[in-house]
């Protein structure tokens, strides 16, 4: 039999310790850590784009921003013909669609023909952020500058009738199911033959194409992929956060997302998912301390790992220990 | 406004655009890195600007420190940064970004997050087409002119010139004939920050001074270098000027907002549609 993988090991060791957590941690942490886990789930996504099919997108909020506002206006009733649906279910699935929706049009327009490639892919994301940002604080019918407010929480009814998910340790523990989820899901596509073809492309596309794979296509239903779990992370942030503004949809998450794939490891889905949570608790305990200082701290420790450990922190850990069982 | 004022305007923007698309694309093209900092040389040309004047300097005192200082801090950053990153195309943007966050992040600390004013030296109005128009805009559009022959001229008049043209169009090659590729670098990432630093120097007092103002300039300056295309040098002023006119066009017959987002489609439909740029060289690609 072949022995499990280590990123599976770790990846199960990590589920196990979040699973056992309520039982010892404070409920504020809770409270935190399963916002952590949406944001986990962009971190994740970003990943499966950048990491497994070379697509560095530098404007991956654009599909987070689009799912938190799917769900903020579908589930307070602002679409038109649509006001008496609230269900939160059919708000995760209009996240999912309508985030999916735009990165297959994005990748259609930039993946079709002579498509863009590399750094212009990116920097065409990085444009399309700050475009769809203004589109956001201008457009009045979803708030504008101030967003939505009042974004109600998980409603387990079937149209947003019925018991309302808030209290830290359910919330909490959907979060993780979700999380745990999209990685596992994400890592069984990765390993299927679609997935392995979508690593040879990154690794040569002009090899990839003279192979007989419709090169552009791949790309654009990843990309479309990778953009429906985004949207996902969004709505499911939405519904802790109770709030959405233009400031989820644009530059500075984007970049933000990056910094989280980058120092956790953007090779391995599991690395970069432990990546921001690790992050996110390690500046919720030094911002207040360090202050102003940080944001520099933060950037020091940035361009450390990208020149040292270009593996990021938990993938260059979980590569070591992968040659230490010698497997 | 009258359409000579805002003409002069447009123009004044178009040039500064250059200036700082300039740098971006020298660094990109010959190094092939992405220099997401670049905002942040612009801010902190700004910044010298602000020190030299607080130190009782005056303003051209600062104007020509500015360049000379950002030069300096790309220089040392290329040393500790970005020659570790080379040949990794993509983790150029991770790491300079970094170094964007410490760049601004510095300011915050050092000058606090809010905005400072620089007041640009009182040189008076000309008349222009009937309406004054101040002496200093016109003395930002001439720096920048000069700035910009100035680039051309060591790119196609030097030895050092010909040496990085050489290892734009093959660096293998340049290296293999005995140019000192590892300086070439060294000095090139120094000329795009000081380019920047001199741009934010001289658009300073306009601007409002404060740790975020390179952002903004950031990516107009990457989509000017994508749409005149990399083949070349005189690409990126031509993707600035239509960049830059384009906007400041929209901007005087509907408004600022729209302007961005009208340039940014825009541009993003032409490097789309000729990912090579509009001024191409036939023979290769970008």
């Amino acid at each position: 039999m072949m022995p499990r993988r280590t990123v599976d090991l770790v990846g199960l060791a990590a589920l196990a310790v979040f699973v056992a957590l309520p039982t010892l941690a404070a409920s504020w942490l809770l409270g935190d850590l399963a916002v952590y886990f949406a944001y986990a789930v962009l971190a994740v996504s970003l990943a499966f784009a950048w990491g497994h099919c070379g697509l560095l997108s530098l404007g991956h909020a654009v599909f987070f921003g689009i799912g938190a506002y799917a769900m903020g206006t579908l589930t307070l009733g602002m679409l038109p013909g649509l006001e008496t649906i609230r269900s939160t279910w059919i708000g995760l699935a209009f996240a999912v669609v309508a985030a999916g929706g735009v990165a297959w049009s994005i990748g259609w327009f930039t993946f079709s023909g002579r498509g863009l490639h590399g750094a212009f892919f990116g920097i065409v994301t990085l444009a399309l952020a700050v475009v769809f940002e203004r589109l956001a604080i201008n457009w009045d019918w979803i708030g504008g500058l101030n967003g939505l407010m009042n974004v109600p929480p998980i409603v387990l009814g079937l149209n947003g009738d019925g018991h309302e998910l808030w209290e830290p340790v359910p919330v909490y523990y959907v979060m993780l199911g979700a999380l745990a989820i999209v990685v596992a899901g994400l890592t069984v596509f990765q390993r299927s033959d679609w997935g392995l073809a979508l690593a040879a492309l990154r690794e040569n596309e002009l090899r990839a194409r003279t192979l007989g794979y419709d090169t552009g296509a791949m790309k654009r239903r990843a990309y479309a992929l990778s953009g429906s779990v985004a949207g996902l992370a969004g709505a499911l942030f939405v519904v802790q956060f109770g709030f959405v503004s233009p400031s989820l949809i644009g530059f500075a998450l984007s970049t933000e997302a990056l910094i989280w794939v980058a120092l956790g490891g953007r090779g391995e889905l599991v690395a970069a998912a432990l990546g921001v949570i690790a992050l996110r608790l390690l500046e919720g305990q030094l911002s207040s301390r360090l202050d102003a200082w940080w944001p520099l701290v933060l950037g020091l420790i940035f361009m450390a790992v990208v020149v040292l450990l270009p593996r990021g922190v938990f993938g260059e850990a979980i590569h070591r220990l992968t040659r230490m069982r010698g497997i | 406004m009258q359409a000579a004022t805002m003409f002069l305007d447009g123009a004044n923007a178009v040039l500064i655009l250059m200036l700082v698309a300039l740098g971006l694309a020298i660094v990109f093209g010959l190094m092939n890195v992405i220099n997401l900092a670049h905002g942040e040389f612009l801010m902190l040309g700004a910044y010298v600007v602000l020190a030299s004047g607080q130190a009782g300097l005056p303003f051209w005192a600062g104007l020509a420190l500015a360049p000379a200082a950002v030069g300096l801090v790309g220089l040392v950053a290329e040393g500790l940064l970005i020659r570790h990153t080379y040949a990794r195309l993509l983790d150029t943007i991770l790491a300079t970004w970094g170094l964007s966050m410490v760049l601004r992040q510095s300011m915050v600390i050092l000058y606090g997050p809010g905005s400072y004013s620089v007041a640009a030296p009182d040189l008076g109005s000309v008349v222009v087409a009937g309406a004054p128009y101040p002496v200093y805009r016109l003395a930002i559009m001439a720096i920048s002119l000069a700035a910009i022959a100035g680039t051309f001229a060591l790119f196609f008049r030097t030895r050092f010139g010909l040496a990085a043209r050489a290892a734009i169009a093959d660096r293998a090659m340049a290296s293999c004939l005995g140019i000192d590729t590892r300086r070439l670098d060294r000095w090139t990432f120094s000329i795009g920050a000081a380019l920047a630093g001199l741009a934010g120097a001289a658009v300073a007092p306009l601007i409002s001074v404060d740790p975020q103002a390179g952002l903004g300039w950031l990516v107009p300056a990457f989509l000017a270098i994508l749409v005149g295309g990399l083949g070349s040098i005189a690409g990126p002023l031509v993707g600035a000027a239509g960049v830059g006119g384009l906007d400041s066009l929209v901007a005087a017959l509907a408004s600022p907002v729209w302007a961005q987002l009208v340039v940014f489609v825009a541009a993003i439909l032409v490097i789309r549609l000729r990912p090579t740029g509009l001024v191409a060289r036939p023979d290769r690609e970008a």
